[in-house]
């Protein structure tokens, strides 16, 4: 940009002073720490899971480590007394709650934004647009809380033999908590659609309905998209709603089956919550464990958020 | 924003069909109000178990019913028909007290329980001196070289603060151990109430833009502090709680009050509404106690926020969960805040457009993405197991802390910084500034208020993290408050969680949990009402 080199141009006689290198080096520092935190989240996790492989696949007497990764990734029982560490049991568990708690949050949060973008007056949406800030905001332990003490007993009149730990709860409040990230983001997205679009719609007799529908939604598509990417990285993520009010004991549950929800199970992120619970002592085999699973939530996470980065910049429609 | 037709005229061809739109939109209404409602459900639900309104005496709602609901409805709707903006101050005023009272009872446990007032007292006189040559030294600005004054400055500091070993003690130690030392209400008074005499007293100079008004203001307003700390326990009042009270909220209060009816003349009419609903509240507590009426029993009470946790839930208490908390938040702005807003300025202002910025500022973007209970594993095996540090302190829960948040108060400071106008920028350097003198004196000056927003937010993002901590090894059970940056520490989340699954038990879910919940999102919402106020008075100023 012009006014860059401009601005360059002006201070280059003082940049090499004392003063100006003291101050420059401690802002590049500030920055350059995110990505010495990323490096380290990366390498920690990293050595620790592997060292964790390293000492499953001699615990097993399987030599090499392939064995044991492939145990890891693909076995259905987690059972830490018993040394089997099968992460698919807790890998259903958080895709039960992810796709729970997708059911609930995309389609209103997606009704959310096109009201906000298209229905709403400005005053209304200057008072729903905190109000669904508030969602977001409230700590997550009391979202468990509130789960297990208010939104399970409710259940339970519908659903009588629904646990007192059960996926359904976990699943209602983890959607609640990821309505306002959808709705934003995509009320982003189609507030962003040219009104001419709208007023093509109009001038050729299209109802209001016909124009959010057929006009806004679609032009909004990749924002809407990558709104829902980004919800479900968060509602992988999400801990401890999940540690309280899903429950303690990890099970394979098949997360297709609606029957399976109203059963508790063990989520990854609430498994390295109860492994620190206990007692842990650098080193042990549980200790090393709880790096694999975070790999493995690192992984997920960070694939999910390149990917939206990725669709809402490469199908953005420009205007 | 959409643009809407005149649906008269598209009713005229008599074809369109209005139904659908019209469920359509009730229906986006309803997805939209959904979880609006659910969460405010729950709230109810969960201040009912908390408070308990319903176990009052009739005649104790009644009387506040007659004293402070209906005066505050007529004065409201009076207002609220005739002068919004006064009714807007009104409100600010009732607020602002609340929140500062809220606040003014974390002060309390900081500067009375945990750090003790005479080592309070010996460090802000030890960061004293070298402020001063600090101020000194500002004033030779052009005949010292930069280099000589940074030297100076930090072997100052070193030396004040730490000192020498075995040669010379540092100033602290030096004020602890004078032979004479003041009474604790006494440096409360001092120290507190001379923070709130120079807000105040700068506050009044600026807007009676007169000097001698300012001066007068911060000198009562010392004098009223020092007047609470001997008035104090006549009344019954513990002179250092009476001193705290006083200088962190009542003096700020009055201040802003008093300076509205001075200046702002159509809208000081609204001062009444806050006169009314503290005098209500007053009036009312003094009638219900004169009659007898007994309150609701709430678990919420004097009882619970003085004391640790306990095997029975009537018994249990916050305490050192919100003393852990209020270090915890000290720990993580002070390790954030200026990281944040250095990186921050390092990408507006410094980076050259090149592949390694942009690989910040997408690897920026993926950090806000990660899920907390790594940043916890990161706390962990960083600080932990590689740095060998005891499991759970503050300074350890802090730091996790601040990694966690960092990400998001870089994005909130950079659009603060971006949102100053560059020809700001341009004038500076037009008059010979360099870059940081520009950053200095136009930047961050206009792009404090959006920053400081952002923190606060960001803060209370950190507040109610839980699994970080828990990663980290903080206890579970903590029964003392931790006084140190290398103590254990509790935090008010954590203590919801323990009880509500280590502790589960129907005595526990009805009394403690609720109550703590309470507790957790009143501090919430006390944090994210400054951050609206400084936002919209931001957002209104340009």
């Amino acid at each position: 940009m012009s006014t860059d080199d401009l601005e360059t141009d002006l201070t280059r006689n003082t940049e090499n002073a004392p003063r100006e290198l003291l101050t420059r080096s401690f802002f590049f520092l500030c920055a350059a720490l995110s990505v010495v935190t990323t490096l380290s989240i990366v390498g920690l996790l990293i050595t620790e899971a592997s060292k964790f492989f390293t000492l499953t696949a001699s615990l097993m007497g399987v030599t090499g480590e392939t064995a044991s990764i492939v145990d890891f990734l693909t076995g259905t029982t987690w059972q830490i007394h018993s040394q089997e560490f099968g992460v698919l049991a807790l890998v259903s568990a958080t895709l039960m709650v992810t796709i729970g708690s997708a059911v609930i949050a995309l389609p209103l949060g997606v009704a959310t934004a096109i009201y906000l973008s298209e229905y709403a007056s400005a005053q209304a949406r200057s008072v729903l647009k905190p109000a669904l800030e508030i969602l977001a905001g409230v700590p997550t332990v009391v979202y468990g809380f509130f789960a297990l003490i208010y939104i399970t007993p409710a259940l339970e009149v519908v659903f009588p033999d629904i646990g007192t730990f059960n996926m359904l709860s976990a699943s209602i409040v983890v959607g609640i908590m990821i309505i306002p990230m959808v709705a934003s983001i995509s009320e982003d997205a189609m507030s962003a659609v040219p009104d001419e679009l709208r007023q093509a719609g109009y001038g050729m007799g299209a109802t209001k309905f016909d124009v959010s529908t057929g006009i806004v939604v679609p032009a909004a598509l990749s924002g809407i998209f990558s709104s829902f990417i980004l919800a479900i990285s968060r509602a992988i993520g999400e801990t401890m709603a999940v540690t309280v009010a899903a429950g303690a004991q990890a099970k394979f549950l098949n997360p297709l089956n609606p029957a399976s929800y109203l059963e508790g199970a063990l989520p990854m992120t609430a498994a390295m919550v109860q492994l620190l619970t206990g007692d842990i002592t650098g080193g042990g085999l549980a200790y090393r464990s709880l790096f694999a699973i975070g790999l493995v939530l690192f992984v997920i996470t960070l694939i999910m958020n390149v990917i939206s980065d990725y669709v809402s910049r490469r199908y953005r429609e420009a205007y | 924003m959409a643009t809407d037709t005149d649906s008269g005229y598209i009713d005229g061809f008599g074809q369109v069909s209005r139904t659908t739109g019209t469920i359509f939109r009730y229906l986006l209404l309803a997805a939209t109000m959904f979880g609006i409602v659910t969460l405010a459900v729950l709230l109810v639900y969960v201040a009912n178990d908390a408070i308990r309104p319903l176990t009052a005496d009739l005649g104790w709602h009644l009387t506040f019913f007659l004293t402070l609901v209906v005066p505050t409805a007529v004065v409201g709707g009076y207002l609220a028909r005739r002068n919004v903006p006064a009714l807007k101050l009104g409100g600010m005023v009732v607020g602002m007290l609340a929140v500062s009272l809220l606040f003014s009872g974390g002060v309390a446990i900081v500067f009375v329980d945990i750090i003790p007032p005479l080592t309070g007292l010996s460090y802000v006189v030890g960061l004293l001196v070298p402020a001063a040559l600090v101020v000194v030294l500002t004033k030779y600005e052009q005949q010292i070289p930069f280099t000589l004054r940074v030297a100076a400055t930090g072997a100052a500091f070193v030396l004040s603060l730490v000192g020498v070993p075995g040669y010379f003690h540092s100033i602290p130690e030096i004020v602890r151990q004078l032979p004479v030392v003041p009474a604790d209400w006494m440096i409360l008074t001092l120290v507190l109430g001379g923070v709130a005499a120079v807000v105040v007293g700068q506050y009044v100079a600026r807007i009676r833009e007169d000097t001698t008004a300012g001066l007068a203001a911060g000198a009562s307003a010392l004098l009223l502090t020092g007047l609470a700390a001997v008035v104090g326990p006549a009344l019954g009042v513990d002179a250092n709680a009476a001193a705290v009270v006083t200088s962190v909220a009542f003096v700020p209060t009055v201040a802003y009050a008093g300076g509205a009816a001075v200046t702002r003349e159509r809208e000081r009419i609204g001062l009444l509404l806050a006169a009314v609903v503290i005098g209500g509240s007053l009036v009312g507590a003094a009638a219900v106690d004169a009659l007898g009426f007994a309150g609701p029993q709430s678990w919420v009470d004097w009882q619970f926020l003085t004391s640790a946790h306990s095997g029975s839930a009537e018994n249990a208490g916050l305490y050192p969960a919100i003393g852990g908390s209020i270090l915890l938040m000290a720990t993580v702005a002070a390790l954030s805040f200026p990281l944040g807003v250095g990186a921050a300025v390092y990408l507006e202002e410094y980076a050259p457009d090149n592949a390694f910025t942009r690989f910040i500022d997408v690897n920026i973007s993926n950090l806000a993405g990660v899920p907390s209970v790594v940043y916890g594993l990161l706390g962990l095996g960083v600080f932990v197991t590689y740095l060998g540090q005891p499991t759970g302190t503050v300074i350890i829960g802090g730091a996790t802390l601040a990694l966690l948040i960092l990400p998001i108060v870089i994005i909130s400071s950079r659009e603060a910084i971006r949102s100053v106008p560059s020809d700001m920028r341009q004038a500076s350097y037009g008059m010979g500034a360099t870059r940081w003198q520009t950053v200095k004196n136009v930047v961050l000056p206009e792009a404090f208020p959006g920053i400081l927003t952002g923190t606060i937010l960001a803060l209370g993002r950190a507040i109610g993290e839980t699994a970080p901590l828990i990663m980290i090894g903080a206890p579970n059970v903590l029964f003392t408050l931790p006084t140190e940056l290398t103590s254990k520490v509790s935090a008010m989340p954590l203590q919801v969680y323990a009880w509500s699954s280590l502790f589960a038990s129907e005595d526990f879910y009805t009394k403690a949990v609720p109550a703590g919940v309470v507790v957790l999102l009143a501090v919430l919402l006390a944090m994210n009402s400054i951050a609206i106020v400084l936002r919209n008075k931001f957002e209104s100023g340009n």
